[in-house]
């Protein structure tokens, strides 16, 4: 089986624009993005030797023709392609997806991954989209039985944060503000031009106390891609910077949100350390970081435990203007997932992505990093199950 | 007889269990397959003081689950019981339907639901402890 160890890089990205298309089908927008990172890459499609999807949550039926290769047929790679499969870990599914396909490549079992997401969550009805979520990371027997649901989950989080470090209500807001600073520098963030001040999110309904329904995601349309292959096949192509994975680290802690030990806190301590153990560097040698973000607190529980604000600091940080644009350390220079639109499983992946962007060089110059050499990358599923931590790495 | 059953059944009788390790003795919750300390199958039920502490606690008001859609507003917390295991539970509202009696880390009590309130939601209540 494996035969040489080989380096796995990214070398093309594909994003289509997050938001509301109903006109844009399912599988109009997946092959737009399939063959956009493929010609980012400067790659045919017959060069892709292994095809790994990310699961689409807006529909069983459209989920499982991408399972049993419907993608394969579309993309003309009947006969020429190794193996056509889905990984699925929920909001951490992008980093579990560049794990795997970097550790496939690494081995020599696939020289060259494409991997896909698209999902319609903006074009679906929002209450079959609720209800659907219930099944997805609430415990049927102990939990769903309550009334449990995402935006709960968020709230019990969030309360539990607020708690421990005194954050405000006002320091959550802030995190919603400066995502969606950053989202008016992306063309395909959902909120780009809808500014956002913190008196808004304050003033917004009440959802579940204490969270609001601006500091909810909202969901939208969404398409990403990436290409990774050997470095020596990248070097054959282009002379453009590559991206490496410097170190990888994760650990998964509950399925039950209420079976998890440490609300404030969640698996991302040792997820990190993991990680910059691997690496050989820090958080404090990285140029940005690039984190799951489904509601605030998610995001400020993470950039904690990854080492960025210390602990009961992140929501504070967020307030006094460190993390936005122009600030000391930037934290998600797409939106995210709040301001760029939660396209299910693609929110994780335009984050992932955006980081690629980034040590790449190639963001819009409005919102590139200058001397970005090392990122961090977090993801995190279901009620926030695990922490799945990325570390990457600009090859020159 | 499922696990879920069990709880169930005795929720329904006003009593909180937690699932007992008749090997070890360990005390555990969600009720599992196996003991998570032993790995013993030899597992029954112990009842619960009903005594605890609330580590968090919201009031759903928008956007429920459609099956909920009545319920609005709802208290959920999650409660760690003095054994130990961990549960979420729905909060009792005060005479004013609201929940501002709820602290994290304030003391709770187990209140089970009457009988038709419990056949339709079969989930263990929690009421703020009198600690006068």
């Amino acid at each position: 089986m494996a035969k040489a160890l080989e380096e796995p890089v990214f070398l093309g990205i594909g994003e289509l624009a997050a938001g509301r298309f109903p006109e844009r089908s399912f599988m109009e927008a997946l092959t737009d993005v399939a063959i956009m990172a493929l010609d980012d890459a400067g790659l045919k499609p017959q060069e892709v030797d292994m095809l790994m999807l990310a699961p689409c949550l807006h529909s069983m039926e459209d989920q499982a023709d991408l399972i049993f290769s419907r993608v394969v047929e579309d993309l003309g790679l009947s006969g020429t392609v190794k193996a056509n499969m889905m990984i699925h870990s929920g909001g951490s599914t992008s980093d579990n997806l560049a794990r795997l396909a970097a550790s496939v490549i690494a081995t020599g079992e696939a020289e060259t991954v494409l991997v896909v997401q698209t999902d319609r969550w903006g074009s679906a009805d929002l209450n079959a989209m609720i209800d659907m979520l219930t099944f997805n990371g609430i415990p049927r027997e102990w939990e769903r039985p309550a009334g449990q649901n995402f935006n709960a989950i968020g709230a019990l989080l969030t309360r539990r944060y607020m708690h421990e470090s005194g954050a405000t209500e006002a320091d959550m807001a802030s995190i919603c503000v400066a995502l969606r600073e950053w989202a008016q520098l992306n063309p395909n963030a959902m909120f780009r031009g809808k500014p956002l001040s913190v008196e808004d999110v304050l003033r917004s309904k009440v959802v579940a106390d204490p969270l609001h329904s601006l500091e909810c995601p909202m969901m939208g349309d969404g398409a990403t891609a990436f290409v990774m292959t050997s470095e020596r096949k990248a070097r054959s192509l282009t002379d453009r910077p590559l991206v490496r994975i410097a170190g990888s680290g994760g650990v998964v802690t509950h399925f039950s949100l209420a079976q998890e030990a440490d609300l404030a806190t969640l698996g991302w301590p040792g997820a990190a350390t993991q990680a910059y153990a691997e690496a050989g560097w820090g958080a404090e040698e990285a140029q940005f970081a690039q984190v799951y973000d489904s509601y605030p607190v998610i995001l400020a529980i993470a950039v904690e435990g990854l080492g960025i604000a210390p602990k009961g600091e992140a929501a504070k940080r967020f307030a006094a203007g460190d993390y936005s644009p122009g600030g000391k350390f930037p934290i998600n220079t797409n939106g995210g997932i709040l301001s760029g639109g939660h396209i299910a499983l693609g929110g994780g992946m335009a984050l992932l992505i955006e980081a690629v962007r980034q040590l790449m060089g190639r963001a819009p110059a409005e919102r590139q990093i200058a001397g970005a050499r090392r990122g961090i990358v977090g993801g995190t599923g279901g009620s926030y199950s695990d922490a799945q931590v990325l570390l990457l790495e600009r090859l020159d | 007889m499922s696990l879920a059953t069990d709880f169930q059944e005795q929720l329904a009788k006003g009593e909180l269990h937690v699932q007992l390790c008749n090997s070890c003795g360990a005390r555990q919750m969600y009720p599992r397959q196996r003991c998570l300390t032993c790995y013993s199958k030899d597992l029954g039920w112990a009842r619960a003081s009903g005594r605890g502490r609330l580590l968090s606690y919201t009031v759903v008001r928008a956007a429920p689950p459609t099956a909920f859609r009545e319920d609005v507003p709802y208290g959920l917390g999650i409660v760690k019981l003095e054994e130990g295991p961990q549960l979420l539970a729905r909060l009792t509202p005060g005479a004013d339907g609201e929940f501002a009696d709820y602290r994290c880390d304030g003391a709770v009590v187990f209140a089970p639901a009457d009988g038709p309130e419990i056949e339709n939601r079969p989930v263990a209540w929690f009421a703020p402890a009198n600690t006068d």
